[in-house]
């Protein structure tokens, strides 16, 4: 990147905890960030919007800024409702880094009507979905399964981060809200880091359009961090991000098809460095794995190396053979490597549930939209019969 | 004068109606008689099936004629569909007299030419409603008369339909061997029932949540302001419910009346309900909360089109006096709360309070638009031979 604005980057946090985790990143990173928050819930949005974030509430006339109330229903309709608001701020943007927990109504519900609708104006979309803490409760883990494979449908990426994984071996100590605190921290860490490897200047730049490259089809992913200091401080660092949880302790780097690595240090970091994280790192994969790597250099990293990581496990080269700005239509099935992209359609499609007693009539169309197909179909709203 | 009982007619999609009215106290509409079955062979408030659809007014004329004591032999018949559409239409005069005041005769052209509408080959004028008059650069008036101006123009709402739609209509009338007096927009009945002149001049949008349609009118500062028609209604709701559970349309259709909400309850969660057996298709247990999810997603859209085409009207901010539903799917549970949220305005079940002889008549709102029309009817006998921009409000009752 030439300087630290990037129009064509936004990070977009839906819901209460979405918003919360885009407000970190934001404090943690600075100025010069292009962020915004999406919430049901007026009094969340004030406070996150005190953190300097623009904030967007959704479904206002609905919900009267009270919040979905764990209702994903509500929270889908409210995205619908504001959706032209949310558009509207999308001007110029070319990829947009989703944060969103799963779970209650605004995320839950919010985010599959979003990612599906950034789909149709043809931004990437790289979705970081938190999963809930088993002691939340089956009912709220439920919902965030039954989530994911409608974000999946429209998500370019997906990076599912399993919040019981970060506090496995935490033992018995750890109270509700340091967990949550905790792990809001680290991801938002996390993604402070990865956005530092994409604005701030590195002897080996990635910039957000090698971003965009990867992120479009590249299915799921799996995001992690690692971080060492003092001597053999390389090796250390490819260790600790072996180790991280979130990278299923090395599994998900040994399976990776696709890896996007970002090595962040201060001034003191030297080439021999670099030559050794990446000799750890292609140990740590297969052989063939396509690996884009980025440096930052910056005094606040002095005396110490973190490691960002990207693991796309359904990633295959064709990604990158797609021309600039351009989509193909036809892509593998998920089986055999990338997903189908489906743009704006859903799961329930009007295929799939027809017209009913309408069949052969002449359709009622308003806006481009068949008004015969039952709407739930037509939305993508999943019933749970 | 008296005005020999009148007929009204509403070939609904889901049944047809039929209204019998007569002058009653202080002059004012009394309905007599009506008769109701339900309708085969409309769809989206179009007919479908010419000999099914005369079965149905046969039996309602029948039942009408026997509540009300009167040989039926003529009668009015409500339009709907998608198919009718609305445009304003100006209309200018330069008032050539040397005083410049705008006299009767002025009014009565300047009608004429508001009221020659173009329409494309196919389609035909139900109605023209003056709206309001603008007195050079004087917008907004109402009543121009007398005034001194040069030039004075009036906008005329041209409410068309498709010609075909109105021939088979009458056709179906004429198969039950009943003749046609006149036919009219939905809507305008129901207004002529349920609003008043509080209501017209606060701003009210009338909302007919029909069978196949849903169809609205709104009137702002007293005057006409828009109307519209969707052809989307209830048959929608019930398809929907039937596609979504692998049902037939007749367990839709009645799980929809016994259960169905138009809002999510957070509490239905677990609760389940039963769909009786259908000739071979099996009792179902469906869960409560997916059928309300299923009845509100349709609910939501087709009111929120509704507002869309308000706004786009520019008259959303003006209706004070708030919505008014009526029709059938007035009566669906919750409603009332989800318009009232949509459109941010208090909501209403509205009755055809403007005609006596419903009182006490189960689900009154359903009857709205046949009432209305038998006081078009009644209006219009009285003021045939009359022209003035209002006597036009209702124009064609034996004109045509």
């Amino acid at each position: 990147m030439k300087n630290e604005e990037q129009p064509a980057m936004l990070l977009l946090g839906v819901g209460g905890g979405g918003c919360r985790l885009a407000a970190s990143v934001c404090a943690a990173y600075g100025s010069g960030l292009r962020a915004l928050g999406a919430d049901t819930d007026a009094l969340a949005n004030r406070q996150a919007s005190a953190g300097g974030m623009t904030c967007l509430l959704l479904g206002g006339s609905r919900l009267a800024g009270h919040g979905a109330g764990g209702d994903a229903i509500q929270g889908r309709l409210a995205a619908q409702d504001d959706m032209p608001n949310l558009q509207a701020q999308m001007k110029g943007v070319r990829t947009v880094v989703l944060m969103t927990c799963l779970g209650g109504g605004t995320g839950g519900g919010a985010t599959p009507e979003i990612v599906k609708t950034l789909g149709q104006m043809g931004i990437a979309t790289i979705c970081f979905a938190t999963m809930p803490f088993s002691f939340e409760g089956q009912a709220r883990r439920k919902e965030a399964e039954r989530v994911l494979p409608m974000i999946e449908e429209s998500a370019d990426s997906l990076v599912v981060v399993p919040l019981d994984d970060l506090f496995k071996d935490a033992g018995n100590d750890l109270s509700l809200d340091d967990a949550i605190m905790m792990a809001e921290g680290i991801i938002a860490a996390g993604m402070t880091l990865l956005w530092r490897l994409l604005s701030k200047p590195g002897f080996i730049s990635l910039d957000a359009e090698r971003l965009h490259t990867m992120v479009l089809r590249g299915g799921n992913a799996l995001f992690g961090c690692g971080s060492a200091t003092g001597a053999g401080r390389a090796a250390k660092a490819v260790e600790a991000l072996r180790g991280c949880r979130l990278l299923q302790s090395g599994k998900a780097l040994t399976r990776a098809n696709a890896l996007l690595l970002g090595i962040l240090a201060g001034s003191d970091l030297r080439l021999a460095e670099v030559g050794e994280v990446m000799r750890e790192i292609q140990k740590a994969c297969k052989s063939g794995c396509h690996i884009e790597m980025g440096t930052v250099l910056d005094p606040f990293y002095e005396g110490r190396i973190e490691l960002v990581a990207l693991a796309f496990e359904s990633w295959t080269a064709a990604a990158l053979a797609a021309p600039s700005g351009e989509v193909a239509d036809v892509v593998p099935a998920r089986a055999g490597g990338r997903k189908t992209r489906s743009r704006g359609g859903s799961k329930l499609s009007s295929g799939a549930t027809g017209r009913g007693k309408f069949k052969g009539v002449e359709p009622t169309m308003y806006n481009n939209e068949d008004l015969d197909v039952p709407t739930f179909a037509r939305r993508g709203i999943r019933l749970d019969r | 004068m008296a005005i020999p009982p009148i007929a009204a007619l509403e070939i609904g999609t889901s049944r047809t109606v039929v209204c019998v009215g007569e002058t009653g106290e202080r002059g004012r509409v009394r309905i007599t008689g009506v008769g109701a079955c339900p309708t085969i062979g409309v769809r989206k408030g179009e007919i479908t099936e010419l000999p099914n659809v005369r079965v149905g007014i046969d039996k309602a004329i029948k039942e009408a004629e026997k509540t009300s004591g009167v040989d039926i032999w003529q009668v009015l018949i409500a339009l709907s569909g998608g198919h009718i559409q609305s445009v304003i239409n100006p209309g200018k005069l330069a008032i050539r007299s040397s005083d410049h005041v705008v006299s009767a005769e002025d009014m009565e052209e300047l009608g004429e030419i508001a009221n020659d509408v173009e329409l494309e080959s196919d389609r035909q004028l139900l109605h023209t409603i003056p709206m309001t008059f603008t007195v050079d650069d004087q917008i907004g008036i109402v009543k121009p008369l007398g005034m001194r101006c040069k030039m004075l123009s009036l906008e005329v709402m041209a409410i068309h339909c498709l010609k075909n739609r109105v021939d088979n209509a009458v056709n179906a009338a004429k198969s039950a061997k009943l003749d046609v007096a006149d036919v009219a927009f939905s809507g305008i009945g129901a207004a002529l029932s349920v609003l008043t002149a509080e209501h017209k001049q606060n701003g009210v949008a009338l909302i007919d949540l029909g069978g196949g349609t849903t169809s609205y009118v709104a009137y702002c500062n007293n005057v006409f302001a828009t109307s519209g028609c969707i052809a989307v209604g209830g048959d929608h709701i019930t398809n929907d419910v039937a596609l979504a559970f692998a049902i037939t349309q007749a367990q839709a259709e009645e799980v929809k009346r016994k259960y169905g909400s138009a809002v999510i309850d957070p509490d239905s969660g677990s609760k389940r309900v039963t769909v009786p057996a259908d000739g071979a298709f099996e009792e179902r247990i469906l869960g409560c909360k997916a059928l309300q999810t299923v009845i509100n997603a349709r609910v939501d859209e087709t009111l929120r089109i509704v507002r869309s085409q308000l706004d786009d009207a520019g008259v959303l901010p003006h209706l004070r006096a708030g919505l008014i539903l009526i029709g059938g799917g007035a009566y669906m549970n919750g409603v009332t709360d989800l318009a009232q949220r949509i459109f941010g305005l208090p909501c209403r079940i509205g009755t055809p309070s403007n005609v006596d002889g419903l009182e006490g008549v189960e689900q009154p709102a359903a009857l709205a638009t046949v009432a209305g029309l038998v006081m078009h009817g009644h209006n219009n006998y009285e003021d045939r031979g009359l022209l003035s921009p209002v006597k036009h409000v209702l124009k064609g009752w034996f004109g045509r």
